[in-house]
């Protein structure tokens, strides 16, 4: 009698459970689906080769926003990575509990919630306007400033993991701090912060709004990184709110493109965990 | 062991040099100014989205001709364009709602010319259960609509503008763009001109304290509340409502007839209004038989004083080529014609842009 009632809450329980795994999992697919079957239509090789032509004129491809949203993500990596995980080391390795340790961890919780806008509109009045034009380089700065918080949490959760005995038995074979820490720690943890690095990145490569007002946007290919230069979430969100299909049409297209991109950065990522760890 | 391990290391130092001496050389561009015709311009501007589409595809085919001169034109809003070209941050702005004083005095660079480039109607679109293409709404009614004055779609206001019609018993939702806006100027100029209520409480601008309904984002996002919407009533760029096949209202415009919007009708507006020196004008509600009441052009913003002797030269060419030659890619796109009367004035506008107290056009 027991063992019917138990067997009953527990089927009970584990329907409710899969019937929510399902439902969470239904806006991923459907937004997937839905993306692929509008953007796959459009999608071409001169896509991925053509610049943008105007309206009305056939041909028209994004190659200019793929390599601006490569570069300005690959900016803001050169910059967020290093201070970011710099910054994480500093706080788990060095000062754990110090005023310091403390003031950085509440700032980087807060700027992890701060609308991305927001940091588009700092980076446009502390670089745009003192530089006096729109730039690739004002837009990496943005992204990097997204990038940076997301890499000290996720590091700073990896370095955590690691326990204090092997930290304990590097000093024990008179290891300096130091060395310790970048040939016994850093690959220990190696993985995971690569892992974080991968998911802040895939993250940043999908933002619009911190790039409006940096990088602009541009029609034709950008001679420097000192000039406006496209990305494909501004490109999509400029012709996605234009009155003519040909543009839906290349907004879906470069949708498709951009998703793939980030489930790539996310699946590499997810990746080199799991084969590194098994 | 120690070197291997080094390597991706020094790759990465390689890397942020290559990249740090790149940004090097971009700062220094090199192009002294007081250059001939032929030598390259790279021009920004950023403005009105309203405008995106026509003046991509004026760039564009300038460009087959004029190869040396690269012009990037980025849909921000009209009101970010003002902004930025104040700033001095763009080489142009565009905007579909005038600048007002305290704007014009905000601005770095010296006087801002306003420049009209072309025309937009707006439309007055709507989803109603069995009604006909074009329904007859009147000015003060429209008003009242917007102002929640008039919840229901059979109000024997509406009915007698429309007799023969049979219109539902359904309650009226507005829908309004919920963004900023050059579309929501015009309209709420043209509401003001034609309701004091209106002018008093809710007024003009791009952006306002809507007395009812629901908002969307953009053009996308009003047409979308419209479809999902039984019994709703918006506004939209007449470009828009054509291009995807949506109804669209008739309007009464001053002399009392029941004009539909067209691009002929957009430019009788402009045509029949009285244009001031500066050209910053509302063309909302203009007198004339076959005027359709909801217009307003869209102007490029120049600085009347260039910097760049390249810069300069090469957008007071373009601009004069696009109100030209240039107004001929306009009725494909679904934008009106400015009026022949009013190209002149432009181009002697133009020839007022100087460097170093030059005339840039000869």
């Amino acid at each position: 009698m027991n063992d019917r009632l138990r067997n009953y809450r527990n089927w009970m329980m584990l329907s409710i459970f899969t019937i929510a795994t399902f439902i969470a999992l239904i806006p991923l697919f459907g937004v997937l689906s839905y993306v692929v079957k509008n953007g796959i239509s459009a999608l071409s090789l001169q896509f991925f080769t053509n610049l943008p032509k105007a309206m009305g004129l056939s041909g028209g491809g994004m190659a200019n926003a793929i390599v601006g949203t490569l570069i300005m993500v690959f900016i803001a990596s050169l910059i967020g990575i290093p201070i970011g995980i710099l910054a994480a080391i500093y706080l788990t390795e060095y000062d754990r509990h110090s005023w310091l340790s403390v003031g950085v961890r509440f700032a980087t919780d807060v700027l992890t919630g701060i609308p991305s806008i927001i940091v588009g509109i700092v980076i446009y009045t502390a670089v745009v306007l003192k530089m006096g034009n729109f730039s690739a380089l004002a837009g990496g700065f943005a992204l990097s400033i997204i990038m940076i918080p997301l890499i000290i949490r996720s590091t700073e959760e990896m370095l955590k993991l690691i326990s204090h005995s092997i930290r304990e038995a590097g000093y024990a074979l008179g290891i300096s701090k130091g060395k310790t820490i970048l040939r016994i720690i850093l690959p220990t943890a190696a993985k995971g912060i690569i892992t974080g690095a991968m998911l802040a990145v895939a993250r940043v490569a999908g933002e619009t709004a911190p790039l409006l007002f940096t990088a602009l946007g541009n029609q034709y290919w950008a001679h420097s990184l000192n000039e406006p230069m496209a990305s494909l979430p501004v490109q999509i969100f400029q012709y996605a709110t234009s009155p003519y299909k040909e543009w839906h049409q290349q907004a879906w297209a470069g949708s498709l493109v951009l998703i793939s991109l980030v489930i790539i950065l996310n699946l590499s990522a997810r990746f080199a965990f799991r084969s590194r760890s098994n | 062991m120690l070197s291997i391990k080094n390597k991706p290391l020094v790759g990465l130092f390689l890397l942020i040099f290559g990249f740090s001496m790149m940004g090097c050389g971009a700062q220094n561009p090199g192009t002294p100014s007081g250059q001939d015709k032929s030598a390259k311009a790279n021009l920004t501007g950023a403005g009105s989205s309203f405008v995106y589409p026509l003046l991509n595809q004026q760039i564009e085919e300038y460009r087959k001709m004029n190869s040396n001169i690269t012009i990037n034109y980025q849909s921000t809003g009209s009101g970010a364009g003002i902004k930025q070209v104040s700033e001095q941050t763009l080489d142009f702005g565009a905007t579909d709602g005038p600048m007002t004083e305290d704007q014009m005095k905000a601005a770095k660079g010296g006087k801002l010319l306003h420049i009209p480039l072309t025309l937009g109607a707006v439309a007055v679109t709507y989803n109603v259960p069995n009604a006909p293409k074009n329904l007859k709404i009147a000015p003060a009614d429209l008003a009242d609509i917007f102002l929640g004055k008039i919840t229901n779609w059979n109000d024997q206001r509406i009915a007698t503008n429309n007799p023969g019609v049979t219109l539902p018993d359904t309650k009226i939702t507005v829908a309004h763009r919920s963004d900023g806006s050059g579309t929501t100027y015009i309209f709420s100029d043209y509401l003001s001109s034609v309701s004091p209520e209106w002018s008093s409480k809710v007024g003009k601008g791009t952006s306002l304290n809507w007395p009812a309904g629901i908002g969307g984002k953009g053009n996308a996002g009003v047409a979308g509340a419209i479809q999902q919407t039984p019994g709703s009533i918006g506004y939209l760029e007449l470009a828009y409502a054509v291009q995807n096949n949506l109804p669209y209202a008739t309007m009464q415009n001053k002399e009392g007839k029941w004009i539909t919007p067209s691009l002929q009708s957009t430019s009788a507006a402009a045509a029949a209004t009285t244009i001031p020196e500066d050209m910053r004008v509302s063309i909302v509600n203009a007198s004339g038989a076959d005027v359709y009441p909801i217009a307003g052009f869209t102007w490029v913003l120049i600085y009347q004083d260039q910097k760049d002797k390249t810069k300069g030269t090469a957008l007071v060419n373009f601009v004069n080529w696009a109100i030209h030659e240039g107004q001929n890619l306009s009725e494909g796109l679904q934008y009106a014609k400015l009026p022949a009367s009013l190209v002149g004035r432009e181009e002697a506008m133009l020839r007022t842009i100087t460097f170093e107290g030059q005339p840039i056009l000869k």
